[in-house]
């Protein structure tokens, strides 16, 4: 019996080795570079030469900060727009009887996928256009005399990342109120809670899961969003994902570009932690 | 101001389901009293728990009136309505503790935290479960839980208590010893307490009255032996204990509810009629307890004397030792069996009888229930 577990144990890491073998040279070996890269001086061409230099992070924190405020703050924006949509939309589908239309209106949510997610923020660029479909639409009302300026603004960002990352919202959502026993709703009410409270204190707190999941799901590829940005957003709309993306271009600057993914791979690191223990709170004790 | 905590008038319930309209709950009337302990007791689908949703406000009638406390419930939503409920599965928040649970209620009154959680304690202490207050409902046995539930509800003090199917979750040595706790509780606080149930056994040891529900209707309502002795209906009778039913013909109705019926063995006995009788000749049934029927070998020379025993022969078809009685199969006639059912008093003087011997058979008067076929 004990030699067959051992055995069972050996063959267990035997195979892991794949994985472990994947992790390291495709994760953490290019990890270790680019944290070394962020530590070195630029070169002729952008390429990181030596010697050792903290000089990308305190640029990365002195002049691009406004960035990676920007960048924080319309993730975050992101996340709200998107729970504020997503929640009721999850609440509604998962509280449907008609189990066809819980499977078709969850299908709804997924259909954007199956179109390539650069030629759907492309369509957003043909929307809000100065002479776009919403402008020229309300032009022809007479709502409004001059277009009004959409694209290539920060609200154009919001709007592209929302649409981008709602069904991340949705879907655990819908998860966890799928879950959620309905009795609570009536024992709460039994109790003299109204609606309003029932929800806050009841279908809420039982719902946070999926909730924060939905959230890190949503905020953590807002942070570093690029094409979005890139395509809506113009330079008022720059993100750090961008700014990311042009040090390794022709003109770049890697070891600069290195040091602004390693502080952007660290903010998403904190927002995991935050998800965790927000999650570790709710469930224990 | 009515006489009565709950009086339901002429409810109608209807769902719909599948493009069907299913009538869960088919023109129910009935008063029940300040402090009583009320059973609605029926299969499952009878409606009964459907009604207590329709007194908590979880459902509205289709049809008909609620008054609590004298006060209409049209338009009064749960969360306003003098009553609380006990679920069967207790829905106890599981993200709240013990006493966060308890204290839920109290805190919607607008009670301070502080009374809140001096009153949960005194709830848990009420239903024997001191000391659990900082506990999740998931670390508690699901008696506890039941205990906690109960004491969820009453520590609102309501005016009626729903509790449906409190104890289905439960074993049933745990399930007989709440019971008595429960009974002892209601007299205790003096709260109307209305129990659904299916099973007969806990509505007739708890309640004060049980009305059985079949198919949405409330068949019958009375006290516990009321209902035992004296089946309105057929299904009443079958389903309350054990029954034997026996195909009859009604030959005249007599003075003081009695009746003359012939047996399928030929014989013309009186028998009790059903007050809910409403065949005046023909076809009847019979119903007749098991453990009413006497049985021996010989007749008894008195019983003969007596005009209010029936005495038959009969066949001994079977006999099934079954620990504190046995049951015998007896045939009366061709296809017409009955069950008696003997307590073994002194290890086995019944023992006497055996398969296939002829036996006479005998039952009181009072005994006799006549239903409609």
């Amino acid at each position: 019996m004990t030699s067959w577990l051992a055995r069972k144990r050996e063959s267990g890491l035997l195979l892991a080795i794949p994985t472990i073998a994947w992790l390291l040279i495709l994760f953490v070996l290019p990890l270790v570079i680019v944290l070394i890269v962020s530590f070195m001086s630029r070169g002729r061409g952008g390429v990181a030469i030596m010697p050792f230099t903290i000089e990308h992070y305190q640029r990365t924190f002195g002049i691009f900060s406004i960035i990676l405020w920007r960048s924080i703050g319309l993730a975050a924006l992101t996340t709200v727009v998107c729970l504020v949509i997503g929640y009721p939309l999850a609440f509604f589908i998962s509280t449907r009887r008609n189990r066809l239309f819980q499977q078709v209106t969850l299908f709804l949510v997924i259909l954007p996928f199956w179109t390539n997610f650069l030629i759907r923020t492309y369509a957003w660029r043909i929307l809000l256009g100065d002479e776009g479909t919403i402008n020229g639409f309300l032009t022809s009302l007479g709502l409004i005399e001059e277009p009004m300026k959409m694209l290539n603004t920060q609200f154009a960002v919001v709007v592209g990342l929302v649409y981008g990352f709602l069904p991340f919202m949705v879907l655990p959502i819908y998860a966890s109120v799928e879950r959620f026993n309905f009795r609570y709703v009536d024992a709460a009410q039994d109790l003299g809670a109204n609606d309003l409270r029932t929800f806050l204190r009841v279908v809420l707190p039982l719902t946070l899961p999926g909730v924060l999941a939905g959230c890190a799901l949503v905020f953590i590829p807002s942070v570093g969003a690029f094409v979005t940005p890139d395509l809506l957003g113009g330079t008022k709309g720059l993100m750090i994902g961008n700014l990311i993306n042009n040090q390794f271009g022709g003109s770049g600057n890697m070891p600069l570009g290195s040091a602004l993914s390693i502080v952007m791979m660290a903010l998403v690191m904190l927002s995991l932690v935050v998800y965790l223990l927000a999650n570790r709170r709710d469930r224990g004790s | 101001m009515s006489t009565y905590d709950v009086e339901l008038t002429d409810i109608v319930k209807e769902f719909e389901s599948g493009g069907a309209i299913v009538r869960a709950v088919d023109h129910v009337s009935v008063q029940i009293a300040d402090g009583e302990f009320f059973a609605l007791l029926g299969p499952s689908g009878c409606g009964k728990t459907t009604t207590l949703r329709l007194i908590a406000g979880f459902e509205q009638p289709t049809a008909g009136h609620i008054l609590i406390r004298g006060r209409a419930m049209e338009g009064i939503p749960a969360y306003h309505r003098p009553v609380n409920t006990v679920f069967q599965d207790y829905a106890l928040f599981p993200h709240l503790t013990v006493a966060q649970n308890i204290m839920f209620g109290l805190q919607m009154e607008g009670v301070n935290k502080k009374d809140a959680r001096k009153r949960a304690e005194e709830a848990l202490e009420m239903v024997r479960l001191p000391g659990v207050g900082k506990r999740k409902p998931h670390q508690l046995s699901g008696g506890q839980q039941q205990r906690v539930a109960l004491a969820r509800a009453l520590v609102k003090q309501p005016a009626v208590l729903l509790l449906d199917e409190p104890l289905g979750a439960l074993d049933l040595k745990l399930r007989k010893n709440m019971q008595y706790e429960l009974k002892a509780l209601q007299r205790d606080v003096g709260i109307t307490f209305i129990y659904v149930t299916h099973d007969q056994e806990e509505a007739i040891t708890m309640a004060d009255r049980i009305a059985v529900m079949n198919e949405g209707k409330m068949l019958q309502v009375g006290r516990p032996e009321e209902i035992y002795e004296r089946p309105g209906r057929r299904f009443v009778a079958d389903f309350i204990g054990e029954t034997n039913f026996i195909p009859a013909t009604l030959l005249g109705r007599d003075a003081g509810g009695q009746g003359r019926v012939q047996l399928p063995t030929g014989d013309v006995i009186t028998a009790l009629l059903s007050d809910a009788l409403e065949a005046a000749s023909g076809a009847v049934t019979l119903a007749l307890r098991p453990e009413r029927i006497g049985i021996s070998a010989q007749l008894g020379s008195d019983d003969a004397e007596d005009s209010d025993i029936t005495i038959l022969d009969a066949i001994l078809v079977d006999s099934q030792y079954i620990g504190t009685d046995t049951r015998y199969t007896l045939r009366i006639a061709e296809d017409t069996d009955l069950v008696a059912r003997v307590q073994n008093v002194d290890g086995g003087d019944k023992a006497a009888l055996e398969t296939g011997q002829a036996v006479k058979i005998s039952w009181r008067l009072s005994s006799t229930t006549v239903l409609d076929h």
